[in-house]
């Protein structure tokens, strides 16, 4: 990703401080640890789902750090005549502000915006990861699912803040109740029924013989839908639970390090991006891996680097996982005692 | 369903007075590496601003041997409206309105101070209820200030338009898109103005009171733009004093010593 601009001197400073024994760093962290994460869900009001993430943000002068914007928008599709497809699609955008890369030229900043992009496009439109309750009328009108996420300012460490803040506006996500509604047109009564006993075996007569209240069978043939008046937004995105979680592995042989700052990240030259995806009944599954850098390294190092990131990812899952449990508490829990007091 | 615009008892359709305008919330907060940023809300209006410079510029073709150049880029997020549109950066509407805030900004800036430099403003707007404009003027104007660039006067920037005849200030896009409309920015102290906007058509009697009444609304505006800049002044002050360290009683401390004439 873009990196700050780096003297020599100060690159094999880093190097080898992160190589002695104890590593230091310069915020004086361990090589596993995480600057604090920040994350606040529901900060868009206008869409379906939003998660503002940050970090690294100085907690005196409030300042500083990555911060990720993410948001989700559904919107109606036409399956036979538009772009939609059966049971919905997911596009994934990410934008990057030139706030947040000061020193690039905006061609630099389109292909840096790009790369972003196309990593979590490829990540979480996969089949693998596709909701199940995105569709609205079979063959006829699904959910298109934007999730557009918008890097604000960047202190290093830009793709695990994305995919935290996806995952999180995901999570947050929550898709309109809609009830399939067909119209048929009232018929008029035979007349010839009052007249005799044989009557007219009417192809149609076993559809009239049927109760009104039985819906069962309208999804299928229904033409359009509506959206009945509910208290909430909506229900939640189905399988939300196995949004992967992004951890960027910065290699410098033999040891690796975890979140790295910009001065960081100009000094190690290979860096391993690794998304696991954690579903509750399954063994745990890797979603995306990208090896980036000028660098080379061998397989059995490859595979002990996957054991590694595995472990990571899942104690950053947990952690973002409660934080989102209380995320849900604090607004829809709380909200709804408060309202009751009153 | 119609929504009243202004009802018989004098009510607008989010529950304001005729002139009265919408919360304003101001952050002053650093964000990145930016010299200067400001958030801004005028109600559900929210505009991010970060003003980096003077600093050497980007492209040496732009500069300007005697002055600084102002660079503005707007950034409008999908999901700012109601209904998600991916705006490219060179979209026309954007653009022009970069190009408005660069025009508003140009005399007001002492861009002379700082020769062949450039000034960027990016702004992002984060969220859109009407008055676009008018938030994003407002919030350069904290930026730039908070960003320490020396400007000739605040500038304070409001919009208006009028409903059967009652004019109407600070409008959302419920009435933005039924009410013809202006922005005016001005310059609270000397009462100059620097932006004057219409893009529909208004009859001339309607658009003097507007006007007069904005440049009223602009110097309220003004008082509040003028108490957040202080607040954040003072705790830098603050932080500044405690960072030297209090000098206590009979503690020698290393000052100017004012050499006695021997």
């Amino acid at each position: 990703m873009a990196s700050t601009s780096i003297s020599k001197a100060e690159r094999s400073y880093i190097q080898t401080s992160l190589q002695g024994s104890p590593p230091l760093r310069a915020d004086g962290r361990s090589l596993l640890d995480f600057r604090t994460v920040l994350l606040e869900t529901g900060v868009a009001p206008l869409a379906n789902g939003s998660a503002k993430l940050n970090i690294g943000k100085s907690p005196h002068e409030g300042g500083g750090g990555t911060e990720v914007l993410a948001a989700v928008k559904l919107e109606v599709e036409d399956v036979e005549h538009g772009e939609g497809v059966d049971g919905g699609r997911i596009v994934c955008s990410v934008l990057c502000s030139p706030s947040a890369y000061p020193h690039l030229s905006s061609n630099a900043l389109d292909e840096l915006q790009y790369d972003l992009t196309t990593l979590l496009h490829q990540t979480l439109a996969h089949p693998s990861l596709h909701p199940p309750n995105l569709g609205i009328l079979p063959h006829k009108k699904a959910w298109l699912l934007s999730l557009d996420a918008a890097v604000l300012t960047d202190a290093g460490n830009v793709v695990d803040a994305l995919f935290m803040a996806a995952r999180a506006a995901l999570w947050d996500t929550k898709v309109p109740r809609t009830r399939a509604v067909q119209y048929r047109a009232r018929r008029a009564a035979p007349a010839t029924g009052h007249e005799g006993a044989d009557m007219d075996v009417d192809p149609d007569q076993d559809q009239e013989a049927r109760s009104g209240f039985d819906t069962r069978d309208m999804v299928r043939t229904a033409a359009d839908f509506e959206l009945p008046d509910y208290w909430d937004e909506g229900e939640v995105l189905g399988g939300r639970r196995n949004w992967p979680v992004a951890v960027t592995l910065n290699i410098i042989p033999p040891l690796h390090f975890l979140d790295a700052t910009p001065p960081e990240e100009a000094s190690t030259s290979l860096r391993l991006i690794l998304a696991f995806s954690f579903p509750s009944n399954s063994p745990s599954s890797l979603q995306a891996m990208r090896l980036l850098g000028p660098a080379e390294l061998a397989l059995p190092q490859i595979k002990s680097l996957l054991a590694d990131g595995e472990r990571h990812a899942q104690e950053l899952f947990a952690a973002l996982e409660a934080k989102l449990q209380d995320e849900d508490v604090r607004r829809n829990v709380k909200a709804r005692t408060r309202f009751a007091v009153r | 369903m119609v929504v009243e615009i202004l009802n018989d008892g004098g009510y607008r359709s989010d529950g304001r007075r005729q002139y009265e305008l919408r919360d304003i919330t101001i952050e002053l907060s650093q964000q990145g590496t930016a010299d200067g940023s400001a958030t801004l809300n005028h109600g559900l209006t929210q505009v991010l601003v970060s003003v980096f410079g003077p600093r050497e510029a980007k492209m040496r073709s732009q500069t300007m041997h005697d002055r600084a150049n102002i660079n503005v880029e707007v950034n409008v997020l999908p999901f700012s409206t109601g209904e998600r549109r991916k705006r490219s950066r060179a979209d026309r509407r954007i653009l022009e309105l970069a190009s408005t805030i660069k025009a508003t900004f140009e005399p007001v800036v002492q861009t002379a101070l700082y020769p062949r430099s450039q000034i960027d403003i990016y702004v992002q707007v984060l969220q859109q209820d009407g008055g676009l404009l008018q938030a994003c003027i407002n919030a350069t104007t904290l930026a730039l200030a908070a960003a320490g660039i020396p400007l000739l006067d605040f500038v304070c920037a409001v919009s208006g338009g009028v409903h059967a005849a009652a004019p109407l200030l600070d409008l959302t896009t419920l009435e933005e898109n039924d009410l013809p409309h202006a922005t005016v920015a001005v310059m609270p102290r000397t009462r100059r103005v620097t932006l004057v906007t219409l893009e529909t058509r208004l009859h001339v009697d309607r658009f003097a009171e507007i006007f007069q009444l904005a440049c009223d609304a602009g110097q309220v505006i003004h008082k509040e733009m003028k108490r957040a800049l202080r607040e954040r002044t003072t705790a830098l002050v603050d932080a500044l004093g405690s960072g030297l360290g209090r000098p206590t009683g009979n503690d020698m401390v290393d000052r100017d010593m004012i050499m006695e004439e021997t």
